[in-house]
């Protein structure tokens, strides 16, 4: 029984991510003050709780589904939260906050959404709904420029960032859109030069793909999600059609977009001098990526332990920089188990995407899986200064509402299409059971 | 706290997370190498839908009407030479019920006679409320359980 053999294999490696972020937790405290801490109990109740409740659901509402992602999320949310427990208390209490919604929204999207395929009648609904919260930020009154970047809305008293919740929204408009044009997309009719390539009116929707990034980067000044969207897009576009040309074609256009950003636009220019030099600002804008640098070396291979690093001399470390915080005190064995986990989830979300039933489905697992491993390379990339910095969350880890939020949504619907696509598998049950 | 001591707890729970992960590998590793009935069986499904019969080459009459549940009751199936019966949308009879899996059962006519057989479903198949195991031939007036539907075979 595949089902039941999932739901153990997710309670095992769940009960394992509680006695890790627990240990975790005691390890940070010892390293701090020599001394478990006083509220490791509730801590620990708290999160098996938590888990628990999200296990249940997924036991009751996607028996089938794939039983690696909660585990590995939660590993990566506990991980997360130990950091920013040790970094910040009043934004640990906050994050805590956040991990109890995102669990909710995970279990109410599991409820909501009975079958992924529901989701592709309502395509245009969603792409008004993702172009709306992605301008949402710059609506006066409500949006609000904090650090330099227009992505916040200020609900009640905490700001929100609707760009996150728009990235799955825009995932599922493209997976239905794609799936309903693609074969005239991959039809090549023209020629050009040395190779065919499809009709120029099916370009319309790169081009307008490009130019909402572009807007994006040019008036919320947020280079990360344009570059996410962007990408997200002309991948789904390539699985959509199977035409390596789409590549090619997105390559060109975003050697394109960077150079015009780059020339044009001040912030995208200070970004590439810091990545290509950070040494001739070291006090001023460089500085953020050469403490992460100092901070990555003092780690070493095996870490600092917790709590007995400096990763708080690293501005923004509990966002941006949680990645560069676990480098020094877990080391290169620490952030090499955060990337592998990352791969897990990523190769989990894809073998997802390979069997699913409907060719709509198989487009949003595989989009909702890039978006996981393009943003985890986006800013693990920056961190190291591998990649010009973008500030975008590393999901599960970094500190951040919205963005935790998104992500369990985001796992809730990668679990809802794994569940549907069960085949006549396994052995017959001896006990008559849902699935 | 002496610091030696620390480092040997920094390395055990950097062993504990390498664990997790080799843990998780091993279910992947389970997933890819799944038995060789779930790899037969979508192959089974897609090469009845090739090899629908013509309508001429069925016996004229033969069908399952439904019993149970009573909101359903009336609907039949005609019986071609061979098909499925399951939840997925390619199967010749989908069924809207979570007791029936995707590809659930496979009714089909050798040498003249019906036959119904069990495909490895979750919850079952049941011939006059006798689980189905092997082909079992089906009669007129046989009653047909798959999930929570009930069909009769009839003319």
């Amino acid at each position: 029984m595949m089902g039941a053999l999932r739901r153990n294999t997710e309670l095992g490696l769940i009960i394992l991510a509680v006695v890790l972020t627990a240990g975790a937790y005691a390890l940070a405290s010892l390293g701090r003050t020599a001394s478990i801490p006083a509220n490791e109990l509730p801590f620990v109740g708290v999160i098996a709780g938590l888990l628990a409740a999200a296990h249940i659901a997924t036991r009751r509402l996607a028996p089938d589904a794939d039983g690696m992602l909660l585990p590995l999320a939660a590993l990566l949310n506990g991980l997360g939260y130990v950091m920013i427990a040790r970094l910040d208390h009043k934004l640990a209490g906050l994050q805590a906050l956040w991990t109890g919604l995102g669990v909710a929204a995970f279990i109410v999207t599991l409820i909501v959404v009975r079958r992924a395929r529901d989701l592709e009648r309502y395509r245009y609904t969603f792409a008004l709904i993702g172009i709306g919260l992605l301008l949402l930020p710059l609506v006066p009154v409500l949006g609000q420029n904090i650090n330099g970047n227009r992505i916040w809305i200020r609900v009640g008293g905490s700001n929100f960032q609707p760009g996150e919740i728009a990235k799955i929204v825009l995932v599922i408009f493209f997976a239905s859109y794609f799936v309903e044009k693609r074969e005239l997309m991959s039809v090549a009719t023209r020629r050009v030069g040395p190779v065919m390539v499809p009709d120029i009116k099916y370009f319309g929707p790169v081009a307008l793909a490009f130019v909402v990034a572009l807007g994006v980067i040019f008036f919320e000044r947020d280079l990360g999600s344009a570059l996410l969207f962007f990408t997200v897009f002309i991948v789904m576009l390539w699985v959509a059609t199977a035409r390596t040309f789409y590549l090619a074609i997105g390559a060109v256009m975003f050697a394109a977009g960077a150079l015009f950003s780059y020339a044009t636009m001040n912030h995208v220019h200070q970004r590439v001098v810091n990545w290509l030099n950070p040494w001739v600002h070291a006090n001023t804008s460089g500085y953020q990526v050469i403490q992460s640098w100092y901070a990555l070396a003092a780690g070493g291979l095996s870490g600092t332990g917790l709590s007995l690093g400096s990763p708080q001399r690293i501005p923004a470390v509990a966002t941006d920089f949680i990645f560069s915080a676990i480098g020094e005190e877990l080391g290169l064995l620490g952030t090499t188990a955060i990337i592998a986990a990352f791969l897990l989830m990523v190769g989990a979300g894809l073998r997802i995407a390979a069997r699913a039933d409907s060719p709509f489905e198989k487009l949003l697992a595989a989009g909702l899986s890039t978006i996981i491993g393009v943003q985890a390379f986006i800013i693990i990339g920056g961190n190291i200064r591998l990649v010009p910095l973008t500030g975008v969350t590393l999901p599960f880890v970094s500190y951040g509402g919205s963005s935790l939020i998104s992500n369990y949504i985001l796992l809730a619907l990668l679990l809802r299409i794994s569940d549907s696509r069960t085949t006549a598998a396994a052995t017959p049950a001896d006990e008559t059971r849902v699935g | 706290m002496p610091p030696a001591l620390l480092t040997i707890l920094k390395f055990c729970l950097l062993a504990l997370l390498y664990l997790f992960l080799v843990r998780v590998v091993r279910a992947v590793w389970f997933e890819l190498k799944p038995p060789a009935r779930v790899l037969a069986a979508p192959v089974g499904g897609k090469s009845s839908r090739r090899d629908r019969p013509s309508r001429g080459g069925r016996a004229k009459g033969d069908r399952l009407r439904v019993i149970e549940p009573a909101a359903q009751r009336g609907r039949a199936y005609d019986l071609a030479d061979e098909l499925t019966v399951g939840r997925a949308a390619g199967c010749q009879i989908t069924l809207d019920d979570t007791y029936v899996s995707q590809l659930h059962a496979r009714v089909f006519r050798k040498e003249g006679q019906l036959y119904v057989e069990d495909l490895g479903s979750t919850n079952g198949t049941y011939l006059n409320r006798k689980k189905v195991t092997a082909p079992v031939q089906l009669r007129k007036g046989d009653r047909l359980q798959i999930g929570r539907t009930v069909m009769e075979l009839g003319r």
